[in-house]
C-alpha cells in the first residue's frame, strides 16, 4: 500500500514496541510524527485566535491585539475554556448513556452485577427502597435529573459526592456547576466572538467544568458501570500483544463506555455463538482490550475470563495490534479511536463497526447502539465479523509478537478492591505513609501521546523517577497501558522502587505502580484520595499527595486537569496546555490558584526534574502534617 | 559557503520564522515561553504581504557584495571571509544607519526600545543547528543551501 511516508519512527519507552512499529509496513502515528516536528509557535501559544473573519488573528510584536482589540490573555483563555468544555462534553457524553443504560437495563430486570456498588451509590444517594431494580433506576434517574438542569439551578448530587471541605470552598468560590450539560453549552457560548473577555471569570468557568466532569463524567461512570458489569477485583493478567491469540476470531474494542458492550460480551461465550465460530475454523471469540474501554474490561477482567484475553496497549498502540493482522473487526464507541487505523483496517480487510456516531469512523458502518434492539444487534454484528473472519484470514499474513508485554500485571485495583486488600481499611496505608515507608503518592494518569520525548517515554521515566523516591504511584488513563506493558505494574518492578517502598511491595506481592485502569478511574483516584483525607481528618490539598498527567493529550485531560486543580491538587504537565502566551494564565495556573482552591500547575518535560519538583512538595506536605 | 534560499511561492504566511527569530535572540526561551509582546521582541526576517503577489519572506541575503557594508563607514559590518556571512559589531556602530537606507531588501532596521543598534540577520552562528529560522519553516520555503561564489 502506502509507502510514501517517512521510515523514521518516534522513540517509545517500550522497546518491543518501537521495533516492531519501526519494521511495519503501514503508516502509523508513530511514522507521521517527524513529518509533523515543525509546530506552529502561536499555536503552541494558545495566541492564534479565529473566531471570525477578520482574522485569524495572532499575537506578534506588531499586532499586540486581534482586529477585535482582544488581547493574548483573552484569547488563550477563550482558546483555552473551549477545549475543556469539549472534553468535559466528552464525559458527559459517556456518564448521560451509562445512565441511561442502568435505567433501561433495570427497567427490564436485566443483569445487575455489582452489587456492593449499588449499595453504595444506594447510601450516598439516600435511596432507601428494598428493590434493587427500583434502587438502580432511582439512582440513574437522579444522575440524569443532574445532567439535565440549567445551568442556573445546581446540580443537587455534587454536595451527596463531594468532600464537604471541598464543596464548602467551591461554594465560597461560586463555582459550584448547574446541569452538566448545560455548563459545556455556556462554556461555549462565553468563548464565542465578541462576548466574554475576562480570563478569571473564564478560568472560574473551567473550575465548575471541572467539577461537574469530575463528580458525573468520571467518579459516577465507574459507579454506575460497576452496577451493571459487576466491580473490580485484583489479580494478574497478561498485557501487550501478546494477548492476542490467531486461533480466535478476535474483536478490538476502542472507546470509553463500557457498558455499551455488556450484553454483546456475555453473548459472544455462549454456546450458539461459540459453534458458529468452530464453523468457520476457529475456536471461539476473544475481545482484545484496547483503549481506555479495553482497561475498564482489563479492570473488571475478574468476571470476564472467558471473553477477555487481555489488555494490549493504549491508544498509540492500536495501530501497530491491527497491523498484527490477527484483528478481525474492530468495534469503536468513543475516542480514542484514532483517525490512523482506517487505512490499515481496510489493508487487512478489518471489519469496522461503530456503535455510537459521535465516533461515526469515516469507513466503517455505523451501527448505533439501541438498548431495545441488542440481542438482534448483537447477533447481526456476530455475522458480519464471522464474515470478515472467513473472508480475510486465509489472505492475510500474520505478523504476531507473543514476546510483547508480560503475564503478571497487577490489575482491577480500585478504592474498593484496594480497600479489602487491606484489609477492609486505609489504617494500614496510612500507617505506611505516616512512618514514610511510603514517603506520599502520586496519582499518575491521563493519556498517552507522542510527544515529550516520544510514546510513553515521559510517563515511564517520571514513573522510575517516583518510585524511586518512595512514592507509590497510582495510574489511570493510557498512561496504564504504556507502564503495564513495560513491566511496571508487574510485581518484579518492585525492584526498581526506593528501598523503603521495595521493602513494602515485596512483604505485599504488589508492585509500586497500581493500576486502576482507565482515564474514568480518575474518579476512583479522587475517591482514594477522599477517603484517605477523612481518615485522617484534613482537606485533600493537605494530603502528601500530587497529580500528574505527564502525557495529557486531548481536550478530555484537560477537562480531567480542571477537576484535579479544583480538587486543590498540585497538577504536573509535561507539556503546556497551550496557555503560556498568556501572562495572566500563567499567574493564575501556577500562583493564584494556591489561594483558590490549593491547586497549582507544573510544566515540565524533564522526568527528572519534575519528579524533583514533585517529591519536594510531598516532602513539604508531610512536614506540614507532621509526619 | 551556507546561504538562506527563499522560495516565495512555498510560503504561506505562518509568521513562524519570525517566532523562531524572535526566540533565537531571547536567552534561555523555547517556542512555548517566548515573548512575543515585549518592545526587545524584534525579528530579524519580515514576511510582506501583498493581495496581488502572496507573501514574500524579507531575510538577509548575506550579500556577495553587502551594501550595508559598502555603506558602513565605522567598520560595524563586516563580511567574515571564511562564512561569506555579513555580521554586526554592536560596540563599533555608530547608529547612523546609513546601512538601513542601503539594503536593497530593506531588511534591516534600528532596534525599537533605544534606536542606537541595528537589528540583523547573524545567521544564528551561534546555534549549533544553524538557522533557527529555517528549522522553523513548515513549508519550507526558506532553506539553507551551499552556494558556491
Ligand atoms: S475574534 Fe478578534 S482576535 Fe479573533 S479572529 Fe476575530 S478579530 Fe481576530
Ligand atoms: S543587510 Fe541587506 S545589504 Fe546587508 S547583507 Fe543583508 S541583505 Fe545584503
Ligand atoms: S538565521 Fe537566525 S538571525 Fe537570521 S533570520 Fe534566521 S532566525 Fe533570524
Ligand atoms: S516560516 Fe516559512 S512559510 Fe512561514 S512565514 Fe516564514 S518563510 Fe513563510
Amino acid at each position: 500500500m502506502n509507502s510514501n511516508f517517512s521510515c523514521k519512527t518516534c522513540a517509545s519507552a517500550d522497546q518491543k514496541l518501537e521495533t516492531f512499529i519501526s519494521n511495519l509496513s503501514q503508516e502509523t502515528s508513530h511514522h507521521r510524527v517527524e513529518g509533523q516536528s515543525v509546530k506552529c509557535g502561536f499555536g503552541l501559544q494558545g495566541i492564534c485566535c479565529r473566531l471570525c473573519s477578520n482574522g485569524p488573528c495572532r499575537i506578534t510584536p506588531n499586532g499586540p491585539k486581534g482586529v477585535c482589540g482582544a488581547t493574548a490573555d483573552t484569547i488563550v483563555a477563550r482558546n483555552f475554556l473551549r477545549a475543556v468544555a469539549a472534553g468535559s462534553g466528552c464525559y458527559i457524553h459517556i456518564v448521560e448513556n451509562t445512565a441511561l443504560l442502568l435505567k433501561k437495563t433495570a427497567a427490564n430486570k436485566g443483569l445487575l452485577k455489582g452489587k456492593r456498588a449499588l449499595k453504595k451509590l444506594s447510601e450516598i444517594f439516600e435511596i432507601k427502597d428494598a428493590d434493587e431494580y427500583i434502587c438502580a433506576e432511582k439512582i440513574a434517574d437522579a444522575v440524569l435529573a443532574d445532567l439535565y438542569k440549567p445551568d442556573y439551578v445546581k446540580m443537587e448530587l455534587v454536595e451527596k459526592m463531594a468532600y464537604k471541605p471541598r464543596f464548602d470552598r467551591w461554594k465560597e468560590l461560586g463555582i459550584l456547576p448547574g446541569g452538566a450539560k448545560s455548563e459545556v453549552f455556556a462554556g461555549v457560548v462565553k468563548t464565542s466572538t465578541n462576548l466574554n473577555s475576562d480570563p478569571v471569570n473564564m478560568y472560574l468557568h473551567c473550575l465548575k467544568l471541572g467539577i461537574s466532569t469530575g463528580l458525573y463524567g468520571l467518579t459516577l461512570t465507574n459507579l454506575l458501570n460497576d452496577v451493571i458489569l459487576g466491580e473490580p477485583s485484583i489479580r494478574l493478567a497478561p498485557v501487550g500483544l501478546r494477548v492476542i491469540d490467531p486461533d480466535y476470531i478476535n474483536i478490538m474494542i476502542t472507546g470509553h463506555q463500557h457498558s455499551i458492550f455488556a450484553y454483546l460480551q456475555d453473548r459472544l461465550i455462549e454456546s450458539d455463538v461459540i459453534a458458529k465460530a468452530n464453523a468457520v475454523g476457529a475456536k471461539g471469540f476473544k475481545l482484545v482490550g484496547c483503549t481506555c474501554v479495553g482497561q475498564d474490561l482489563q479492570l473488571r477482567g475478574e468476571h470476564y475470563q472467558e471473553i477477555f484475553n487481555g489488555h494490549a496497549g493504549n491508544n498509540f498502540t492500536s495501530e501497530a495490534i491491527l497491523a498484527t493482522g490477527a484483528i478481525d473487526a474492530v468495534l469503536s464507541e468513543f475516542n480514542c479511536s484514532l483517525p490512523g487505523i482506517e487505512p490499515i483496517c481496510d489493508e487487512l480487510k478489518i471489519k469496522q463497526i461503530c456503535l455510537d456516531d459521535v465516533a461515526k469512523k469515516a469507513n466503517a458502518e455505523l451501527k448505533p447502539f439501541v438498548f431495545e434492539e441488542r440481542a438482534v444487534q448483537s447477533d447481526e454484528i456476530i455475522d458480519e465479523i464471522i464474515d470478515a473472519y472467513t473472508a480475510r484470514r486465509g489472505d492475510i499474513v500474520l505478523n504476531m509478537m507473543p514476546e510483547h508485554g508480560n503475564d503478571d500485571t497487577l490489575t482491577g485495583v480500585s478504592e474498593g478492591s484496594l480497600k479489602d486488600f487491606l484489609g477492609g481499611t486505609w489504617k494500614p496505608l496510612i500507617d505506611l505513609i505516616v512512618s514514610g515507608d511510603i514517603k506520599g503518592i502520586a496519582g499518575v494518569v491521563g493519556c498517552s501521546s507522542l510527544t515529550a520525548g516520544g510514546h510513553d517515554v515521559l510517563t515511564v521515566g517520571l514513573v522510575k523517577e517516583l518510585i524511586a523516591k518512595d512514592i507509590l504511584v497510582l495510574s489511570a488513563g493510557c498512561s496504564s497501558g504504556g507502564l503495564e506493558n513495560v513491566g511496571l505494574m508487574s510485581p518484579s518492578a518492585a525492584s526498581l522502587a526506593g528501598p523503603k517502598l521495595r521493602a513494602v511491595c515485596e512483604s505485599l506481592g504488589i508492585p509500586p505502580v497500581l493500576n486502576f485502569g482507565p482515564c474514568l478511574a480518575i474518579g476512583r483516584l479522587e475517591l482514594v484520595a477522599t477517603e484517605l483525607a477523612e481518615a485522617i481528618g484534613v482537606d485533600l490539598p493537605q494530603l502528601p499527595l500530587v497529580l500528574s498527567a505527564p502525557q495529557w493529550l486531548e481536550e478530555q485531560a484537560l477537562a480531567d486537569g480542571a477537576f484535579g486543580l479544583a480538587l486543590g491538587l498540585p497538577l504536573h504537565l509535561g507539556l503546556p496546555p497551550f496557555v503560556t502566551g498568556s501572562p495572566v494564565a500563567v499567574q493564575v495556573f501556577t500562583q493564584d490558584m494556591l489561594n483558590l482552591t490549593g491547586g497549582q500547575l507544573i510544566i515540565d518535560d524533564n522526568a527528572k526534574t519534575a519528579a524533583a519538583t514533585l517529591n519536594e512538595i510531598i516532602e513539604k506536605k508531610r512536614r506540614e502534617l507532621n509526619i | 559557503m551556507k546561504r538562506i534560499i527563499i522560495d516565495r511561492e512555498k510560503c504561506d504566511g505562518c509568521l513562524n520564522c519570525n517566532v523562531a527569530c524572535i526566540s533565537a535572540h531571547q536567552e534561555g526561551s523555547n517556542f512555548y515561553t517566548v515573548n512575543l509582546q515585549g518592545v526587545d521582541s524584534e525579528t530579524r526576517n519580515f514576511i510582506k504581504f501583498d493581495s496581488k503577489t502572496g507573501y514574500t519572506p524579507i531575510f538577509c541575503r548575506h550579500c556577495d557584495e553587502p551594501e550595508c557594508v559598502l555603506s558602513c563607514m565605522s567598520g560595524a559590518l563586516e563580511k567574515d571571509p571564511e562564512t561569506g556571512h555579513v555580521q554586526y559589531d554592536e560596540t563599533k556602530c555608530a547608529a547612523c544607519f546609513m546601512c538601513v537606507m542601503n539594503c536593497p531588501y530593506g531588511v534591516l532596521k534600528p532596534d525599537t526600545r533605544t534606536r542606537t543598534k541595528l537589528i540583523k540577520c547573524d545567521f544564528c552562528e551561534d546555534k549549533k543547528d544553524g538557522p533557527s529560522c529555517v528549522a522553523a519553516c513548515p513549508k519550507k520555503a526558506i532553506e539553507v543551501k551551499e552556494v558556491s561564489l
